[in-house]
């Protein structure tokens, strides 16, 4: 099929959307008639009714796809006078691309680029354009890399191969919108069904009644029944104008690899998973580490820590791992992009261009625009970025919550060591609960009493009753004897590690150091990592037969004032 | 409405009077010597007095009992692996009585085989029975992190044992399973156990089980595992039951009336019936056969010859099909009535 006829069919294909609400509401109207000319009173007043609730979802959602917008992300502009070398860059990429320029650039926080356009008259007639592009891209790929990534939105705008058949990526995109705001809104709508039915149950388990199932997929039956056209609808147009979406993927896939060169593109798609994974380990190990007690790191960082993370030498090997091994297909029928796998062998099965993987030909001629090298040590694509510092500060105003904005800073040592004693406190407290069960707790006692306490029942053979205190799930509440025990073990022995962890840091001053190359350790004021010690000498206390004697042992030297007692010989058990 | 009625309550005196007719009553079965449910005990097959005794002794914290049996059992590897089983299911409950025993006879390889083969049932317990789907991780964990133990208690067990001694391999066929053993892995312990024990039951058994699809193996493997030991061993040695364990697990639970008289069952029933009678009388897997032939013979209607067999395990009833049920003496109790009254019924008619 021609490019024109596929717009053609696209066109046809997006007019059936409407076509379907103009059905639904003519069959409303028709039984409104009806009813006023054969109905008694009463019911024509009950039809009526009826077909107004009915024709509201209808409506909307012909109301719906017209305005339906891209919810726009957060993220942060920047101006052609504050960042000559970035749109400099766009520039020169759009006008080999065939394109025209984007309006603005946005800088966003997340491991993604992509292009909107505001256009009118149902997509027909374009509009301003915005290129956004995420800090972590700019800090993980090479500029060539960057370049391809670039290429590739921009080709969306126009390429020259299939500018017609921009109508139905348009089309797609309204009905992509359109299925996603009936989607949120069932959701809002079961979401809000089933707090009310929780709440209901609440009531009746407090009552002392059986509380009736809860069941929320019957919340709102009418508004899925008027939408189910319109979503059935939007399958089939997906799955008609799918393989036009694919090959436009391809497609801006092959003019990037004509504008940056095929290995940076190829390697920028591998990169871009890696990166996606690397950044998602980088929030929630590193960025986001103290959210839970109100730290940030530095101003800057939380976007600008990522190349610590990526330059690592411990990180390179895992790295390289999720480069090589790339994610498998998206299983959603609704995703646009064919699976990276098949994307990144598709342009890598193209001849070779004879460009080195930073974009340049053999040659020594630059394709990229004779810019200053602001150096950065990567070779980064962030070196396009002048006062990258403040760039990443600013960015954190423009993307983060207030709440998040509100958080004290302090140094990433400091972060790392205060929260990682935050969540070893928390997860160490089940065990001080259990202890506290017991009866052989005092109260508000610090970790080393605890631990103390703890090291005298094992020895007394009764650590198990302490475990029978600690939190279980269903299958461990039911098991007995061993199987009891087995359950248990690890809780056990996690709980007690955990303990001597914060004795050590409570009692002689060790503290959690950070790391960019695997997890904190934990390091006694002399520079001495004890983290294995512990765990070796925990799993002996935790054993069958208990040995307390390893632990003690180095525990005991560490601590300033020895208040832990030796194993006693008339305290084992006969 | 009222003829619905009337049709139901005629159809249900007549229900009551067949069941009147054709049930025998209490008295008669105890007259016969047959036990009631409450008199059966499910824990054993057969009335086995050696482990009973050892088994209370254990509860007492004595392990001496057990350590006898095992030596008593001498080179009777079927009977040692059953023992085996029956001591390291007391020591999965309880295993201090197990610390004394191999602090008194320190490298004792009874002690050390029942400390692995106790491990490998927590950890199932552990695990649970259910499918993989419904195990939670904390369970598939826990399951895998002790029968990883496990391993190494039967590196020792197996250094300690008697050279020719197959239980501490036999023992592992569970373990095996359970970590999900390539066919190679499994066929070298195959042969670890066969040079030591050709014939073994307990082996045979656990290790069709490892071939069955919804394991390991698959079902053509698993038949042509199942086969082949019952075609090539010489009868007394039980294997015949080994195609019947397999009908069994895969196909009884939808079977048709017709299925129980299929040409193909009843030719594995009757097989099994002459290797039955070859067997000598103290093999301990003896008892468990004749249970499941008195079910499968009673489901063919072959009713004389399930009484046969039922009269010779009756008041213990502790092997399968019964132990798959949660009331297993009724169920037990309720499929010999029936074979009784089909045998009275068919010698009436005569």
């Amino acid at each position: 099929m021609g490019t024109s006829l596929r717009a053609l069919r696209a066109l046809v294909l997006l007019a059936g959307f409407y076509l379907i609400a103009v059905l639904m509401l003519g069959v409303l109207v028709a039984a409104d008639v009806a009813a006023t000319l054969w109905a008694p009173g009463l019911a024509m007043v009950k039809v009526y009714f009826c077909s107004v609730v009915l024709a509201v979802p209808v409506l909307r959602g012909v109301f719906v796809f017209s305005t339906a917008r891209a919810k726009e992300p957060d993220g942060l502009p920047v101006t052609e006078a504050g960042q000559p070398e970035l749109w400099r860059t766009v520039r020169s990429l759009a006008e080999r691309t065939g394109t025209r320029a984007p309006d603005a650039i946005v800088l966003t926080g997340d491991v993604n680029a992509g292009v909107t356009e505001d256009t009118r008259l149902l997509g027909l007639l374009p509009g301003p354009r915005r290129l956004y592009l995420g800090a972590p891209l700019l800090t993980g790929l090479t500029e060539a890399q960057l370049h391809a990534v670039i290429a590739h939105e921009l080709a969306h705008y126009g390429n020259t191969d299939t500018r017609l058949a921009g109508i139905a990526l348009r089309g797609r995109a309204g009905v992509l919108r359109t299925v996603e705001t009936f989607r949120e809104r069932e959701e809002e709508r079961i979401a809000k069904e089933r707090a009310v039915q929780e709440k209901a149950a609440e009531e009746a388990v407090r009552k002392g009644r059986k509380p009736k199932k809860i069941d929320a997929d019957r919340a709102g039956a009418g508004h899925r029944l008027m939408v189910k056209p319109f979503l059935a609808y939007a399958a089939f147009y997906l799955r008609a104008t799918h393989s036009t979406g694919r090959q436009q993927e391809l497609a801006a896939d092959r003019l990037a690899a004509r504008v940056a060169g095929r290995d940076a593109t190829a390697s920028a798609l591998r990169e871009t998973a890696a990166l996606d994974a690397a950044h998602d380990f980088y929030m929630s190990r590193y960025a986001t580490a103290g959210v839970d007690i109100g730290l940030l790191p530095p101003r800057g960082e939380v976007f600008g820590g990522l190349h610590r993370l990526l330059t690592a030498p411990g990180r390179q090997e895992s790295l390289a791992g999720l480069r090589d091994e790339l994610p498998p297909a998206e299983p959603s029928p609704y995703d646009t992009h064919p699976p990276v796998a098949v994307r990144v062998e598709l342009i890598e099965a193209l001849p070779d261009d004879g460009r080195t993987l930073d974009g340049r030909a053999l040659d020594g001629r630059t394709l990229g625009d004779a810019r200053p090298s602001l150096g950065f040590a990567l070779g980064s694509a962030l070196g396009l970025l002048r006062d990258r510092e403040r760039v990443m500060a600013d960015l954190e105003g423009a993307v983060l919550t207030p709440k998040a904005r509100a958080m004290t800073r302090v140094d990433w040592p400091e972060l790392i060591h205060r929260s990682v004693h935050a969540r070893t406190e928390e997860a160490a407290e089940p065990l001080r609960t259990a202890l506290g069960a017991t009866g052989a707790r005092a109260t508000g006692a610090g970790a080393l009493a605890d631990l103390s306490v703890l090291l005298d029942l094992a020895d007394a053979g009764r650590l198990w009753e302490v475990a029978d205190h600690l939190p279980k799930s269903p299958e461990a509440a039911r098991a007995g004897g061993r199987a009891a025990r087995e359950f248990a073990r690890p809780a056990l022995y996690a709980g007690l590690r955990e303990l001597t962890e914060l004795a050590l840091a409570e009692s002689a001053g060790a503290r959690w150091e950070l790391s960019w190359s695997g997890p904190a350790r934990l390091l006694l004021p002399d520079g001495t990592a004890v983290d294995e010690a512990v765990a070796d000498a925990v799993r002996p206390a935790v054993a069958d037969v208990p040995d307390t004697a390893p632990l003690r042992e180095l525990v005991l030297p560490l601590l300033p004032d020895p208040v832990l007692p030796g194993p006693v010989s008339d305290r084992n058990p006969a | 409405m009222i003829l619905s009625i009337i049709v139901i309550a005629v159809s249900a005196f007549l229900w009551f009077r067949r069941k009147r007719r054709s049930a025998l009553s209490a008295a008669q079965l105890a007259a016969e010597g047959w036990l009631p449910p409450e008199r059966q005990n499910t824990d054993r097959s057969f009335a086995d007095h050696e482990a009973i005794a050892l088994v209370a002794a254990l509860g007492r914290g004595d392990w001496q009992p057990a350590a006898q049996a095992l030596e008593a059992a001498g080179t009777d590897w079927d009977r040692r692996s059953a023992l085996v089983g029956i001591i390291a299911d007391e020591a999965a409950k309880d295993d201090a009585w197990l610390r004394a025993w191999e602090a008194a006879r320190p490298g004792d390889p009874g002690a050390a085989v029942v400390k692995a083969k106790a491990k490998v049932i927590v950890a199932w317990e552990v695990r649970g029975s259910g499918w993989a789907k419904d195990t939670t991780a904390e369970q598939a964990m826990g399951f895998l992190r002790v029968l990883q133990e496990a391993r190494e208690d039967f590196a020792r067990a197996a250094s300690l044992a008697a050279p020719g001694d197959p239980t501490p391999f036999v023992s592992q066929i569970a373990l095996r399973k359970g970590l999900s053993a390539s066919h190679e892995e499994m066929r070298e312990l195959w042969a670890e156990i066969t040079a030591r024990a050709p014939h073994h039951y307990e082996a045979h058994s656990n290790a069709l089980s490892y071939w069955y699809p919804r394991w390991l193996g698959s079902e053509e493997l698993a038949l042509e595992f199942a086969w082949t030991a019952a075609r090539t061993a010489p009868p007394g040695n039980l294997m015949t039951l080994l195609p019947l364990q397999y009908w069994y697990d895969h196909l009884d639970d939808d079977a048709p009336e017709v299925a129980y008289r299929s040409v193909d069952l009843t030719t594995m029933v009757n097989a099994a019936l002459i290797d039955v009678a070859a067997c000598r009388p103290d093999h301990p897997r003896l008892a468990g056969a004749r249970h499941m032939l008195a079910y499968l013979l009673m489901r063919q209607e072959r009713h004389a010859e399930a009484v046969e067999q039922f009269r010779l395990v009756d008041g213990w009833v502790g092997a399968r099909p019964w132990s798959d049920y949660t009331k297993s003496a009724e169920f037990y109790c309720h499929c010999r009535d029936l074979a009784i009254a089909g045998a009275r019924a068919a010698s009436g008619r005569r």
